[in-house]
């Protein structure tokens, strides 16, 4: 599970659930991990469009199993209570609950901002602990979607040096979220940027979303 | 009895097919599967009820052809899972939960960071737990 950070503060640690298993990974291991993988593509490439290209590719092999997977542990967690049985239902009332409780399950999205939300808060939630900051709608293109965050947490404990321009490693979890759309049905084209922010010394981020021609022509037909 | 399972990719591609009687012909089932992903793609493009069955992962019975029952499974990445059973009163429920355990092993295989996504899955492990799976599917429905 590549959750990272803390999900919940339990202040007594008898109230923590015992089932539940330990669903956070250290922070600070994460970072160690994230800037290895960092210096290690560095040392192997010429130019930081490479470098840029490669974080990516890494972020989408992730995206693509967190899709999976989410699809299915969500599944599970509505099934689990399926199999109550009271005697004081009557028998074709009880086979409703099963079925009810079984459909409920993840659905797939098929329309756009479904899975816009989808990723901006289910799959945020489950890497970053927290949904994004914003969603919003470019203005000029149509096909434009960004999803702005104050600071993204594989960003923390990094310090791009001026001489690599508008170098990003946010490209990791762009590659992320391209991953899990292009697994979806929504191939994207999807690159991080800096946002300068008066009052606010370090730049926001925003990930630029850039949706495929199929994907608007589907979505104008679906209507 | 359970005579096959397959995993077709998103372009309907075979990533794993698996059958489980020595007696049949391969090409036969891996023709029922093939024929079947027809009907999965029209289940998914022309739904019959709009609403809630509209995104719904379980696509049920397929077809029943002269001895075999196909049933259907739809991943949120369009990935599909078919299963061919020679049983004639395989309750749903049955079907469902073997389909549930069944995406469980294929979550797990795909999460594998060798596993190239859109080729063949080749994990011995994989193949171990869906006979598992298949094993325990025979037990549950004879007894």
């Amino acid at each position: 599970m590549i959750g990272v950070g803390k999900i919940k503060q339990y202040t007594n640690v008898l109230e923590k659930p015992i089932n539940k298993g330990k669903q956070e990974v250290s922070l600070s291991a994460f970072a160690f991990l994230f800037s290895e993988l960092v210096q290690y593509n560095q040392t192997h490439v010429d130019n930081i469009a490479e470098l840029e290209r490669r974080l990516e590719d890494a972020g989408y092999a992730v995206g693509a199993r967190v899709l999976e997977l989410l699809c299915h542990r969500e599944k599970l967690c509505h099934i689990s209570w399926a199999g109550f049985e009271s005697l004081s239902f009557p028998s074709h009332v009880w086979i409703r609950l099963f079925v009810e409780t079984a459909i409920e399950g993840n659905r797939r999205e098929t329309r756009l901002l479904g899975i816009l939300s989808f990723v901006h808060s289910t799959v945020w939630k489950v890497l970053f602990g927290k949904v994004a900051d914003s969603l919003e709608k470019g203005t000029e293109h149509e096909d434009e979607y960004m999803i702005s965050e104050k600071e993204l947490l594989v960003n923390r404990f990094i310090s791009i040096p001026k001489d690599m321009g508008t170098f990003n490693c946010g490209a990791f979890v762009a590659g992320i979220v391209r991953g899990v759309l292009d697994s979806a049905g929504f191939p994207a084209v999807v690159t991080a940027h800096f946002v300068p922010v008066e009052g606010q010394q370090r730049p926001r981020t925003t990930i630029l979303i850039k949706f495929a021609e199929e994907v608007l022509q589907r979505e104008a037909r679906l209507g | 009895m359970i005579v096959c399972v397959a995993v077709v990719g998103q372009q309907n591609n075979p990533l794993y097919i698996q059958s489980f009687t020595e007696a049949e012909d391969d090409l036969k089932l891996h023709h029922i599967v093939h024929c079947s992903l027809d009907v999965v793609d029209e289940r998914v493009n022309n739904p019959k009820r709009s609403g809630s069955t509209l995104n719904e992962t379980f696509l049920g019975l397929l077809y029943p052809t002269e001895n075999y029952k196909v049933y259907g499974y739809l991943t949120n990445t369009k990935v599909k899972f078919i299963l061919v059973t020679t049983d004639l009163d395989v309750r749903d429920a049955d079907v469902r939960n073997f389909f549930r355990r069944f995406h469980s092993a294929y979550v797990d295989a795909v999460s594998n960071p060798f596993h190239v996504p859109g080729k063949k899955i080749t994990s011995r492990t994989f193949a171990e737990r869906v006979s598992n799976i298949v094993k325990s599917f025979r037990l549950s429905s004879s007894g």
